[in-house]
C-alpha cells in the first residue's frame, strides 16, 4: 500500500466567518495557487461534466486564497464548496503531490480541505441548499445505530459467524443495512475458503456525512469502533466498504496514532486465498468485462492491482481493462459523503458518463470493488438504461467458487 | 492623452439580459468566482488582485450565445475578456478594464472528424488530450504538443497563437488551423480561412485574413469553431536524451543536429547548465548521474519505422563524434513521457541565503532567438536575474534555460529561448513588484538588442513586455496598422482592453 498519509494539524483550526484566514492555511493555498497549470481540473469528474472551473481544486484553494485577502467572506463559499465528490483524483494530480510530495513530505490535500471548509461552514449555521437531505441521511443512520443486535446482523442471518475472533470481518451500517449482498458474498467467500472471523455487534458510526459535520461526533464513533474490535480480539480486520477502509488506514490514525491490528481490503485478502489456492475458481464465468476502480481504493489507497488479479484468474471470463492511472478520470458519481445528496442529478450525470465509457468498450459487465460504487450504478442503470450491468466482483467470485448467493 | 471611450458599469438589468442568454446558472457574480478568474500563471501582483478581478463570469455554451453576449457588451460598452485554459502565460486572459469574463470551457464538442480530407472540426473549449483521445481512435493525430497539452483548450492555443514542443515535426498552431468561425466585437459572425475554404491548405484568394485572428489575445473576436488539421499517427515516436559537460558542448553539437537534414526530427531542446542544477533539486526529476553532465539535449524523432531506424544511426553518430553520452532508454523515455507534467514545482523554490524552500509561482520567458545569439543571451539572462535575485533573496530565484526548436516543420536557424524564473507572489508589494516589471523589461530589451522577437508563443502583453513590444519590436509601423486595425473592428473597445497597449488607438490629444 501506498503511504498517502498527509495530516495538516492546522486544518483542525476551525475557519470563522469574520475572522481572519490564518497563515499556514493562507500558505497552503498558495502553494496551489502558485502552481495555476490546473491539471488538477481537467481530471475531476465534476468539472468533465460543468466545465466550471470555480468547481476544482484550484478554485476551491485560490478562492479561500481570495477570502484570506479580504475580496471574498467565507459565507459565500457555501455552495461552490459542495460541488466536490472528495474523489481525490485532483490531490494525486497535483505536481505539489505527484512530484514533490515524497520529497517535500508535503502534499495536496484537497479533501480534507474541502471537508474543512463545509463542517467549519456548519458550524457557523452556514447551509447549503438541499441540507436538509443530509441531515435526513444521518439521522437515518443513527437509526441503524440504535437498532437491536439482530437487526444490526440481519444481512448475516443463517451464517453463524461469531462475535470475536482474531480476524474480524468489519461490517458498516451501509452494507449491513443497504447494500447488504456485498458483505453476505464476502462472509460466505471467507467461511468457503475455510477463513475462521467475526463479526463485532455493534461498530460505531463512520458516515462520511458525520465526519464532515460534526467531528466530535465522528471521532467519538470512531474511538467506539476502534474500542469494539479491541474488545472481540481483533489482530487482523478485513474490510469491505472502501470507505471504511480509508477511515481505518487513512483517518483514524491522524487523530488516535496507529491502531492495535492491521487493516486488509477484502481484495487484498481473497487474492492471496487464490494465490495460496485456499480458494478454487472451477466454473467458468463466461462474461466480457471491465473494472472500474472504486475512488477510496484506487486513488486515496493505491489499490488496484489485486482486484485486476482477482479478475483475471476467473475462468472464463474476457476481461478488458482500463488503467488506473486512466481512471483517476473517473469516479461513480456517488461521492466519498454529502456529494449525492446535495446534487442528485448532477451525481446521476457524473454516473451515466462512467457507464457510457464502459459500455464503449463493447462489455456486458461494469465489475465493481466497492459497495457505493454498486448501490449508485445500479440505479444510474435502472433509470438510463446504458447496456451494461454493474456487479460487485466479488458476486463474480463466488459464482467461480461455485456458491449459492 | 486622453481616452475618448467611456465603460458601461453592469447593473441588474444587463445581469437579467446576460441570463436570460446564457441561463442563470452559467452567470456567476460572487466574488471568489470571479477572484479565481483575474489571473492566469504568469507571475500575479496578489497584492491588486481586487484591480484584475473580473464584475461577472459567464458561460457561454453556443455561438449564439458568445455572439448575443458580445452583442449586449458593446451595446453598453463593457469589457469582455475571453478565458480558456486559462493557461495563457502572457496575461492574456488577465482582465485589465474588469467587465465580463467570457469562460469559453462549456464548449468543448468534436463537431466533425473527416477522415478523408483529414481535418477534425471542433469548438474552442476542448483541450489537446480530450482530442487526441477521440483521434487516435481513428489512427488520426492533432500535433500541436505545448508543455500545457492536457490543459490548455484549442480556443486559448488560437488566441495566443501557440507553439508546439514537436513543432519541427508538425508544426504550430497557426500551421494547423484551416479554418475558423470568429464572433466579431459587435456580434457578428464570420468565417475566415485559406480563401474561402473550409478544408483547404493553400490558397492565394483574398488577403490573409485567417492569420489576424490567431494570436491577438482576445482583442479582435472570440474564435467559436475550429477546422483542424490532422496527421497520420506517427508509426514510431523516439525520444533521444543526450549529456555533455557544458552549455558550450551542447550548443555545438545542437547545431549538428538541427542542420543535419533529418526530417524525422520533431524536437532538439538543450538544457543550461542552471536549469540541470534546478531539475535536480529533486530526487524524482529523471536526472542523469554522474554530475559530470552539466547540460543536456532532448530530441525526438517522428516518423514510420524504417525512417527512424535509419535516422537514429545518424543522430547517434552526430551525438557521438561530438562526444556526448547517450543519457539511456529508460531516461530518455520516462524524461520524455512527463513533458507535460513537471514543468514548475511551487516547492522547487528556494531563498539562496539558506536554501530554505518559499513556495513560488513561474515566469517563463519564450523569446525567439537566433542560433548564433543564444550565448550571448543566454549570458546577459541570467546576470540580470542575479542581480535581482541578490537583491531580493526569497522573493526571486533563478530556474535556469531550455532552448526550444522553434521552426515549424523544420529544427534550424532559431529557437524558443526559456529563462525560468521563481517568484514568490505572497511577498509581492509595490517595490518588489516594480522590481519585477523592471526585470521583465531588461530581460526583453536583450532580445531587442539580438534582433529576435519577445514571444515565440506566449503573447507580447505581459507587464514589462508590452511596453517593449509595442514601441520597440512593432515600431516601423506595425503597431500603428494595429490600433487602425483594432478601432475598425471593435469601435468601442471591449474586447479585451488594456492588452498591447491597444487603448493607445482611442485616445486623442
Ligand atoms: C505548464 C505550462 C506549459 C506551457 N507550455 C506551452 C508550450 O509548450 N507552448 C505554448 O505555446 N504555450 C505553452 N504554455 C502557455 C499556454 O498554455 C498557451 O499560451 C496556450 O495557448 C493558452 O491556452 P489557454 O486555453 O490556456 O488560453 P488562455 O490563457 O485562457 O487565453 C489565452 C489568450 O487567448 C484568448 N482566448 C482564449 N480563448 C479565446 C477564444 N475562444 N477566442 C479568442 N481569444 C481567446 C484569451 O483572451 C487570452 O488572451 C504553457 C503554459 C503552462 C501553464
Amino acid at each position: 500500500m501506498v503511504e498517502l498519509l498527509s495530516y495538516k494539524k492546522f486544518y483542525d483550526e476551525p475557519l470563522k466567518k469574520d475572522e481572519p484566514v490564518s497563515e499556514e492555511i493562507t500558505k497552503d493555498c498558495y502553494t496551489v495557487f502558485a502552481c495555476r497549470h490546473k491539471f488538477c481540473r481537467e481530471v475531476c469528474p465534476v468539472y468533465q461534466e460543468l466545465r466550471n472551473e470555480s468547481y476544482t481544486s484550484y478554485g476551491f484553494h485560490a478562492a479561500l486564497l481570495s477570502v484570506s485577502r479580504g475580496i471574498e467572506s467565507l459565507g459565500n463559499m457555501k455552495e461552490t464548496i459542495t460541488y466536490c465528490l472528495e474523489c481525490g483524483a485532483c490531490e494525486l494530480r497535483c505536481p505539489n503531490t505527484l512530484f514533490g510530495g515524497d520529497f517535500y513530505k508535503r502534499r495536496t490535500t484537497t479533501v480534507d480541505l474541502v471537508r474543512k471548509i463545509r463542517r467549519d461552514l456548519i458550524a457557523e449555521n452556514e447551509k447549503p441548499n438541499n441540507w436538509g437531505e443530509v441531515e435526513k441521511k444521518i439521522d437515518q443512520y443513527k437509526k441503524y445505530y440504535n437498532s437491536s443486535p439482530e437487526e444490526i446482523r440481519q444481512w448475516a442471518k443463517d451464517l453463524e459467524i461469531p462475535t470475536t475472533g482474531d480476524t474480524i470481518l468489519f461490517v458498516d451500517y451501509f452494507t449491513a443495512f443497504q447494500e447488504t449482498v456485498t458483505v453476505r458474498t464476502a462472509a460466505q467467500i471467507l467461511m468457503k475458503a475455510g477463513v475462521k472471523f467475526g463479526v463485532i455487534e455493534r461498530p460505531g458510526l463512520t458516515l462520511g456525512e458525520l465526519y464532515e459535520t460534526n467531528f466530535d461526533e465522528w471521532l467519538a464513533h470512531a474511538k467506539e469502533t476502534i474500542e469494539a474490535l479491541k474488545s472481540a480480539g481483533a489482530k487482523t480486520v478485513i474490510v469491505v466498504n472502501p470507505h471504511e477502509y480509508v477511515y481505518l488506514t487513512r483517518e483514524y490514525p491522524k487523530y488516535m496514532g496507529s491502531l492495535p491490528f492491521n487493516v486488509i481490503f477484502i481484495t487484498e485478502y481473497v487474492a492471496k486465498l487464490i494465490e495460496n489456492k485456499k480458494i478454487k475458481l472451477t466454473t467458468e464465468v463466461d462474461i466480457k468485462a471491465t473494472y472500474h476502480d472504486p475512488c477510496a481504493l484506487n486513488k486515496f489507497s493505491g489499490i488496484w492491482e489485486s482486484p485486476r488479479k482477482i479478475i483475471e484468474s476467473i475462468p472464463g471470463l474476457e476481461y478488458t481493462d482500463e488503467d488506473p492511472v486512466s481512471q483517476w478520470y473517473n469516479c461513480c458519481g456517488n461521492g466519498i459523503a454529502s456529494f449525492k445528496e446535495l446534487h442528485p442529478e448532477l451525481s446521476y450525470r457524473i454516473g451515466t458518463s462512467r457507464l457510457r465509457k464502459a459500455a464503449d468498450l463493447g462489455v456486458q459487465y461494469l465489475l465493481l470493488g466497492c459497495p457505493h460504487c454498486k448501490d449508485q450504478l445500479s440505479e444510474v442503470q435502472t433509470k438510463s438504461k446504458i447496456n451494461v450491468e454493474p456487479i460487485h466482483l466479488l458476486e463474480i467470485v463466488a459464482k467461480a467458487m461455485g456458491l449459492e448467493v | 492623452m486622453t481616452s475618448i471611450l467611456k465603460y458601461g458599469t453592469i447593473d441588474d438589468k444587463i445581469l437579467e439580459e446576460l441570463r436570460a442568454i446564457v441561463g442563470d446558472e452559467n452567470v456567476f457574480t460572487e466574488p471568489h468566482h470571479r477572484a479565481i478568474r483575474a489571473s492566469v500563471p504568469a507571475p500575479f501582483p496578489l497584492h491588486k488582485w481586487s484591480e484584475h478581478t473580473p464584475d461577472v463570469v459567464v458561460l457561454p455554451g453556443s455561438t449564439q450565445e458568445v455572439s448575443e453576449v458580445l452583442k449586449i457588451s458593446n451595446k453598453y460598452k463593457i469589457p469582455v475578456v475571453p478565458r480558456g485554459g486559462a493557461t495563457g502565460l502572457a496575461d492574456g486572459a488577465m482582465p485589465l478594464r474588469k467587465g465580463i469574463i467570457l469562460d469559453i470551457k462549456r464548449m468543448c464538442e468534436i463537431l466533425e472528424i473527416d477522415e478523408v480530407d483529414r481535418t477534425v472540426t471542433v469548438q474552442p473549449g476542448i483541450n489537446m488530450q480530450e482530442l487526441n483521445r477521440v483521434l487516435e481512435k481513428l489512427g488520426l493525430w492533432f500535433p500541436d504538443d505545448p508543455a500545457s497539452y492536457p490543459v490548455a483548450v484549442v480556443g486559448g492555443r488560437v488566441g495566443t497563437g501557440g507553439w508546439s514542443l514537436v513543432g519541427a515535426f508538425g508544426g504550430h498552431v497557426p500551421d494547423l488551423v484551416l479554418s475558423m468561425e470568429v464572433v466579431l466585437p459587435t456580434g457578428d459572425i464570420i468565417r475566415v480561412g485559406n480563401g474561402g475554404g473550409r478544408k483547404i491548405r493553400k490558397s492565394s484568394v483574398g488577403y490573409r485574413l485567417k492569420d489576424l485572428f490567431i494570436g491577438h489575445q482576445g482583442t479582435l473576436g472570440v474564435v467559436t469553431e475550429i477546422t483542424l488539421d490532422v496527421f497520420p499517427r506517427p508509426e514510431v515516436e523516439f525520444p533521444a536524451f543526450f549529456g555533455y559537460n557544458s552549455f558550450e558542448h551542447a550548443y555545438e553539437n545542437a547545431f549538428k543536429m538541427t542542420t543535419s537534414g533529418l526530417r524525422t526530427l520533431g524536437a532538439v531542446v538543450i538544457f543550461d547548465e542552471e536549469k540541470v542544477e534546478y531539475l535536480r533539486r529533486d530526487d524524482e526529476a529523471y536526472i542523469p548521474q554522474p554530475k559530470s553532465i552539466k547540460s543536456i539535449i532532448a530530441t525526438v524523432m517522428y516518423g514510420t519505422e524504417a525512417e527512424v531506424e535509419g535516422a537514429k544511426k545518424r543522430l547517434f553518430e552526430i551525438a557521438e563524434k561530438d562526444g556526448a553520452i547517450y543519457l539511456g532508454e529508460e531516461l530518455s523515455e520516462g524524461d520524455w513521457a512527463s513533458r507535460h507534467d513537471r514543468y514548475a514545482l511551487p516547492l522547487h523554490g528556494r531563498r539562496r541565503s539558506d536554501w530554505q524552500v518559499v513556495p513560488m509561482t513561474w515566469h517563463c520567458e519564450d523569446a525567439a532567438i537566433n542560433h548564433s545569439q543564444l550565448p550571448y543571451v543566454r549570458k546577459r539572462w541570467h546576470e540580470i536575474a542575479s542581480r535581482y535575485i541578490e537583491q531580493y533573496d526569497g522573493v526571486f530565484d533563478d530556474w535556469g534555460m531550455f532552448m526550444y526548436s522553434n521552426p515549424p516543420f523544420r529544427p534550424w536557424g532559431d529557437y524558443l529561448t526559456e529563462i525560468d524564473i521563481g517568484i514568490n507572489e505572497l511577498a509581492l508589494d509595490e517595490e518588489t513588484w516594480e522590481a519585477w516589471v523592471n526585470m521583465k523589461r531588461e530581460i526583453a530589451e536583450v532580445v531587442i538588442e539580438v534582433e529576435g522577437s519577445i514571444s515565440a508563443c506566449h503573447g507580447g502583453t505581459r507587464e514589462g513586455d508590452v511596453e517593449v513590444c509595442v514601441r520597440q519590436e512593432l515600431k516601423d509601423g506595425q503597431f500603428e496598422l494595429m490600433k487602425k486595425i483594432k478601432k475598425m473592428l471593435d469601435p468601442n473597445n471591449i474586447m479585451n482592453p488594456g492588452k498591447y497597449m491597444l487603448d493607445e488607438a482611442y485616445q486623442e490629444g
